[in-house]
């Protein structure tokens, strides 16, 4: 990590630090919204990292957002750190549309979700339906990929022009359904969607942050679990002395390192746009790392780690979550799949040795 | 832990073009591959890979080798590795008795065997393993009493590959009694395997091939000069000896000519679900455990000590080869015809019947994982 960089993420986890804490965390499951941890990452820019400065970003790449994904994931934040500069706040500026200064995100929904354009400019109107758009009620701008006669667009809606059914994923998080009647929409909210730039896209950045957050989750349960096994007794002596446990405590610390690096190089490689290959294979370990962390580090807590109260379990439902979202590592198998199916058995061996390719 | 993606540089780059087309050229096109380190013993393939100067890569010049970095050496055993070329003659001795014999090893022993290793002409089996010492290796019970000139050394040692094909091998047994400490009084001796009273016999593999052996030692005479490193200090030897062997791309790749062969038999049909998704599946956990695996390597060129990290890679490694057999036997979806089979069959049948020494050899995933979690910070 260079040094910039490990500056973002030490200050970053500082005001995760004193702001989310597993009670603000619990606390934010019922409320909805942790105003202090929002305003003061809001205060540093974090959200609006690899979002270019002259559209009214912080600067920074891809990578640098990942990184500072990873700490939000080790702390559960419950906050749209992903949605608002990575996802909604790359889609508004590469279409030359304005960022809000509060909270933004994307509505991708699902395979049978539809979102029309009709009008022209002066009379814009937005008609369709999002399923599972994270954090729509506490946006200022749901933002998504419209279609006009074949033509893709980027819109920016506020969410009071919609109508919100509130839904929730596993872990409490906003995940609602967005509603669009006819929405008038201004000229400075539409824009035509450049290269490079579609629901598609949005995915793939997604998954992404989605894998970024669940390796700093994967840390947090790998730390969690060493130190739990260490303090309980059992038989007169610390759990972690049983061999059993420690076949927990290795895989788990194993599937943690796999995701980051897989998610690291990922990040890093994504200097113009995201690689497809890479973020496929980035969320397929990161998923199937939150499968076998999250059984293992349960295991080895025994019940204490079913409690609402107690920090495992707000980590195990984020990632119960994350690994569905923008994808499931069974969805990216399949797309990956075809990729290289399609480039040959020749091509297999050239693309799995290109890891890391990007020094930026 | 420390493990961070890296890239290669434009001269490994260049390495590895090279290897790629040194394979190309090598291997006849009805090449059929092999299966990672048990892909064949090819003196002649050894001696070429030799002259353009990629084995014994991490040995010195002085000593015939090439003084290269880790990564240099990752990427032309990965390459090999993938093409399932057959490096079954020098890579033990490449791999591991080499780098042994330059860290303990007296300056005349290095004189004597580093530049046949690294011309390719100097071949290693390792003589840890006796009917009762596995995982617990420092019971072995051969041992050696010290005569005239030298030591007499009796015992048996077992499931040592390639001993019959081999010119020596590093014998771990007891040069003092056990008194107390058992980590004590071992020592690591070079036995040459012709000499009188050594006797090879083969112990059949489960896939009907002469892989590995017993090797019976009575009174075998092995000169004070083949002492390796201190008399006394075998243990620590064996142990550090163990860690290099730990993560290098032998440890993921033994299965890698399983898949690409499924993609080539399967190119012109439309791949069902199953296969679609292991195909992908695949790549992903190749692709990341690779980059684990070059991550060590370029840590040991910085002079770290990454042994948590390598124990890590072999464990995952050797674990992902042997979940890859049970995801290919899946999409394969037919009945296995080993004999008469497709070459993709045909590799898949020996990833069956070889699979289960993958977590085996070279020290069993439970042990490591004993090992590993000690290392977890608590
Ligand atoms: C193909 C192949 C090639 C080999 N080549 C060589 C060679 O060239 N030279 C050589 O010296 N050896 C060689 N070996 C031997 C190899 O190193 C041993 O198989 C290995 O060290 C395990 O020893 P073992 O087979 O006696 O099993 P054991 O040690 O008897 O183990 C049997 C089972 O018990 C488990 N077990 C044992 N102790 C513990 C413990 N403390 N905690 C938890 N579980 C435990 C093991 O994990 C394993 O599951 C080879 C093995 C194979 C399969």
């Amino acid at each position: 990590m260079n040094d910039e960089r490990r500056m973002l993420v030490d200050a970053a986890t500082s005001i995760f630090e004193d702001l989310c804490s597993p009670e603000t965390v619990r606390a934010a499951e019922q409320s909805g919204w942790p105003g202090p941890l929002w305003s003061a990452l809001a205060e540093a820019g974090f959200p609006w990292v690899s979002v270019p400065e002259q559209h009214g970003g912080s600067g920074g790449s891809v990578a640098d957002a990942c990184a500072l994904l990873r700490v939000a994931g080790a702390f559960a934040a419950p906050v749209p750190l992903a949605e608002t500069g990575l996802l909604a706040g790359w889609a508004l500026s590469s279409a030359g549309l304005e960022l809000p200064s509060g909270p933004a995100t994307v509505g991708v929904g699902n395979r049978d979700d539809t979102l029309g354009l009709t009008g022209s400019p002066g009379s814009w109107r937005l008609s369709g339906q999002l399923h599972r758009v994270p954090w729509a009620r506490e946006s200022e701008r749901i933002v998504a990929i419209a279609q006009q006669h074949g033509q893709a667009y980027v819109v920016s809606v506020k969410p009071d022009d919609t109508r919100i059914e509130p839904g929730r994923n596993l872990a409490g998080e906003p995940r609602d359904t967005v509603r669009l009647d006819g929405v008038a929409t201004s000229d400075d909210a539409v824009a035509p969607a450049p290269d490079g730039v579609s629901t598609d896209a949005l995915v793939l950045r997604g998954a992404l942050a989605r894998a970024a957050l669940m390796s700093g989750a994967l840390s947090r349960v790998s730390a969690i679990t060493i130190r739990y096994t260490n303090e309980r007794q059992q038989f007169g002596r610390p759990i972690a002395r049983f061999q059993a446990v420690q076949q927990h405590l290795v895989k788990i610390a194993e599937q943690t390192e796999a995701a980051i690096m897989a998610v690291t190089a990922a990040a890093g490689n994504a200097v113009r746009a995201c690689d497809f290959f890479d973020v496929a294979a980035a969320k397929i370990v990161a998923g199937e790392a939150a499968n076998i962390a999250s059984a293992s580090s349960h295991q080895a807590h025994g019940a204490i780690g079913m409690t609402k109260e107690y920090e495992l379990g707000q980590l195990s439902r984020r990632l119960w979550s994350w690994r569905d979202e923008f994808g499931r590592a069974e969805d990216w198998s399949r797309l990956l799949g075809r990729q290289v199916a399609e480039a040959g058995s020749d091509a297999l061996w050239p693309r799995i040795s290109t890891g890391l390719f990007s020094n930026a | 832990m420390e493990f961070a993606p890296t890239t290669l540089t434009a001269a490994e780059e260049e390495l590895r073009s090279e290897v790629r087309e040194f394979l190309a050229e090598e291997l006849p096109p009805d090449f059929r591959p092999g299966l990672g380190m048990a892909a064949g013993h090819n003196p002649g393939f050894s001696r070429k890979l030799a002259a353009r100067g990629w084995v014994g890569m991490a040995i010195p010049p002085q000593y015939g080798g090439h003084g290269r970095t880790a990564v240099d050496r990752f990427i032309v055993t990965e390459e090999l590795l993938a093409a399932g070329a057959p490096l079954g003659a020098h890579f033990v001795a490449d791999r591991q008795t080499g780098p042994a014999l330059l860290h303990y090893g007296t300056e005349e022993q290095r004189q004597r065997f580093l530049p046949a290793i690294s011309a390719g002409e100097c071949w290693f089996s390792l003589g840890m393993s006796e009917p009762d010492s596995g995982s617990d290796l420092a019971s072995v019970r051969t041992a050696a009493t010290k005569v005239d000139g030298g030591w007499l050394i009796n015992g048996t040692k077992i499931w040592t590959s390639g001993a019959h094909l081999n010119h020596y091998f590093a014998v771990l047994c007891r040069t003092s009694p056990n008194e107390g400490d058992r980590h004590a009084g071992l020592s690591q001796l070079i036995v040459d395997l012709s000499a009188p009273g050594v006797k090879i016999s083969p112990i059949p593999y489960l896939d009907g091939s002469h892989h590995f052996n017993e090797v019976l030692l009575q009174d075998v005479f092995v000169p004070d000069d083949m002492v390796l490193g201190e008399v006394g200090s075998g243990w620590r030897q064996v142990t550090s000896e163990l860690a290099y062997e730990r993560s290098g791309p032998d440890r993921y790749l033994s299965t890698f000519n399983v898949y690409r062969e499924m993609l080539r038999e399967l190119a012109d049909q439309p791949l069902d679900d199953t296969q679609t998704r292991t195909v992908g599946y695949l790549a992903a956990r190749f692709w990341t455990i690779r980059q684990l695996s070059l991550s060590v390597a370029r840590l040991i060129d910085a002079r770290r000590a990454p042994a948590m990290e390598a124990a890590f890679v072999k464990d995952m490694g050797t674990v992902f080869e042997q979940e890859s057999i049970g995801l290919l036997r899946a999409a394969a979806d037919r009945e296995l015809d080993p004999g008469r089979g497709s070459l993709f069959a045909r590799l898949l049948a020996e990833a069956i019947l070889t699979g289960p020494s993958f977590t085996l050899r070279g020290g069993t995933t439970e042990v490591l994982r004993s090992v590993a979690a000690k290392g977890l910070g608590r």
